[in-house]
């Protein structure tokens, strides 16, 4: 149990006018080893969620365990540096954080941080992983176009070396081209790495299509969360939580309203294509 | 930082929120001057007297105004650090291996304390009952018989709007671009000198990219609606001054009246 939220809320400004509650009474278990999506609203409270998990918010009451470090209101944990290191956290547009000369140094900035060995070894390697060629290590990072930039702030997480990385709306902005090498980054690094990934999003088809796990929140609390595959089998689901399901699942609904026969945990467009043309043919 | 207070506009019902931002500038800046006249603690008690008043009638909450006075503390300390080795005069109150402290240095910290202190009260209950556009629209207004000698109302009127705007968002975005440093490792309390350097460089570099961005973004939108500042415009929102705005500026004058006659009977 990596991960574990415990009665946690969280109170922005306590004790002024613009007194606000962000979260209230969160318990929530974090599978080790999966990608967990992370849905809800704008203002709903993922953000401040995510920002719990490396203590860089701490939580107004109850505590969150993560690994054997105990996080709570009046204490944070001993060695922040080694909790900051084993949860690396992109923020949302993480390109505004570049600001070293050359691209290479900048991603070797998290590395050099935690004293890690070989810095630049690692730096080269987390850059290869976002597809950034050798080419441009010497470059300015400020010159790259927003794609690039968005990639190479990205690189400066993975260079860390993280057990867990937390994403905050990654694909944000991105074409729909960048979005996907995005999101098959991340299934590689938790498949090939066995990296431990939480992605806050918006996007439906991304949470069918690369998550394992989905937490719904809603106004600061945790309205629900299973398996992605438990979670759409029922798109009524979906509907009562005010949650758009997936082009494939809407179109599975229809057909089923047409009379065709679809199990449940068909989610796929193949093998429902494959099912629809067998069902045509009789 | 988020719990900075100062300068901020706290949204609140009372009287004080309603009144004219003109009356309340011109009563801000009257008092300060009475302030600058030495008339001694019996006209200090009577400002902060008036001001604490003020303060009531506005709902602000005492803590609030506690709170901007914060960052003067290491001013005022080093201040009286300062006064204590030029000030030779009064009691001999301490004597540490010839470190003489008289009681006059103190005496004349505590006076500068009172006055920065009643200062950031009036200043504070103005901002943070105004709302910045309704005090920029006031400076404007303020400033229009300047006009004809060449000040460029307008101008100066929409520069500080512009400021105090992005304030808020520059707050923000610094504690966005820290924390995203702060995930990588960034320390700023502690590590060696050139770690902190490096640390607040790389706080500094993203926060002025970001802000010349801003401005530049602002810049085309605004030129994109046309604004030209030396076209005149009219106002969605006109002033206007009531009776208790009147009352609050001649009761500022009295103030200030009365400070002058106690300053010339302690001289």
């Amino acid at each position: 149990m990596p991960i574990l939220f415990k009665e946690v809320s969280h109170i922005y400004s306590e004790g002024t006018p613009f007194r606000y509650s962000a979260l209230t009474g969160i318990n929530l278990n974090i599978k080790e080893g999966k990608i967990t999506a992370i849905i809800g609203a704008t203002g709903s409270g993922k953000s401040t969620l995510v920002q719990h998990l490396n203590a860089l918010l701490l939580p107004t009451s109850g505590s969150v365990t993560v690994f054997d470090r105990v996080i709570t209101s009046d204490e944070k944990p001993k060695n922040l540096k080694s909790l900051r290191k084993d949860i690396g956290l992109v923020f949302q547009f993480p390109e505004y954080q570049l600001f070293e000369e050359t691209v290479l140094k900048d991603v070797e900035f998290g590395p050099k941080n935690f004293n890690i060995e070989n810095s630049e070894e690692k730096a080269k390697q987390a850059l290869k992983m976002v597809d950034i060629d050798a080419s441009l290590f010497e470059r300015s990072p400020l010159e790259l176009s927003g794609g690039q930039k968005r990639r190479v702030a990205i690189a400066g997480i993975l260079a860390m070396d993280p057990k867990v990385i937390v994403l905050d709306e990654p694909t944000a902005g991105l074409d729909p081209s960048g979005s996907k090498s995005m999101m098959k980054l991340f299934l590689d690094l938790n498949k090939k790495y066995n990296k431990t990934i939480i992605i806050v999003t918006h996007d439906m088809e991304q949470v069918l299509n690369y998550c394992d796990e989905v937490v719904v929140m809603s106004e600061g609390k945790i309205k629900y969360e299973s398996e992605v595959k438990t979670f759409f089998k029922d798109s009524s689901l979906c509907k009562s939580l005010g949650i758009l399901p997936p082009n494939v699942i809407r179109l599975k609904d229809e057909l089923i309203e047409k009379g065709y026969k679809i199990d449940d945990d068909v989610m796929d467009i193949k093998s429902l294509v494959k099912i629809i043309s067998r069902q045509v043919k009789k | 930082m988020s719990n900075m207070t100062f300068g901020k506009y706290i949204p609140l019902d009372s009287v004080i929120h309603k009144m004219d931002p003109r009356s309340k500038i011109l009563a801000m800046l009257i008092l300060i001057v009475a302030i600058f006249f030495p008339s001694g603690w019996i006209g200090y008690g009577v400002i902060g007297l008036c001001v604490f008043i003020v303060v009531l009638l506005s709902k602000l909450n005492i803590k609030i105004i506690l709170n901007a006075m914060k960052p003067m503390m290491m001013m005022l300390i080093f201040l009286l650090f300062i006064n204590t080795l030029v000030i030779k005069q009064g009691d001999l109150l301490f004597n540490i291996y010839g470190y003489t402290i008289y009681s006059e240095a103190i005496f004349q910290t505590l006076y500068i304390t009172v006055r920065l202190f009643l200062m950031i009260m009036i200043t504070t209950t103005l901002t943070a009952t105004t709302k910045p556009l309704d005090l920029t629209l006031g400076i404007e207004d303020l400033l229009s018989p300047f006009k004809k000698i060449g000040v460029p109302s307008h101008e100066i009127a929409m520069l500080i709007s512009i400021a105090l705007r992005f304030i808020p968002d520059l707050i923000e975005e610094t504690q966005r671009i820290m924390k995203a440093q702060a995930s990588r490792g960034v320390d700023l309390k502690e590590g060696s000198f050139k770690e902190k350097i490096m640390a607040i460089l790389s706080l500094i570099v993203p926060l002025f990219i970001s802000a010349l961005s801003r401005a530049e973004d602002l810049a085309n939108a605004m030129e994109a609606r046309g604004y030209s500042p030396g076209k005149e415009r009219t106002r969605y929102k006109t002033l206007k001054m009531v009776f208790k705005d009147y009352v609050l500026i001649a009761s500022s004058f009295v103030l200030l009246i009365a400070m002058i006659v106690l300053s010339r009977i302690y001289a």
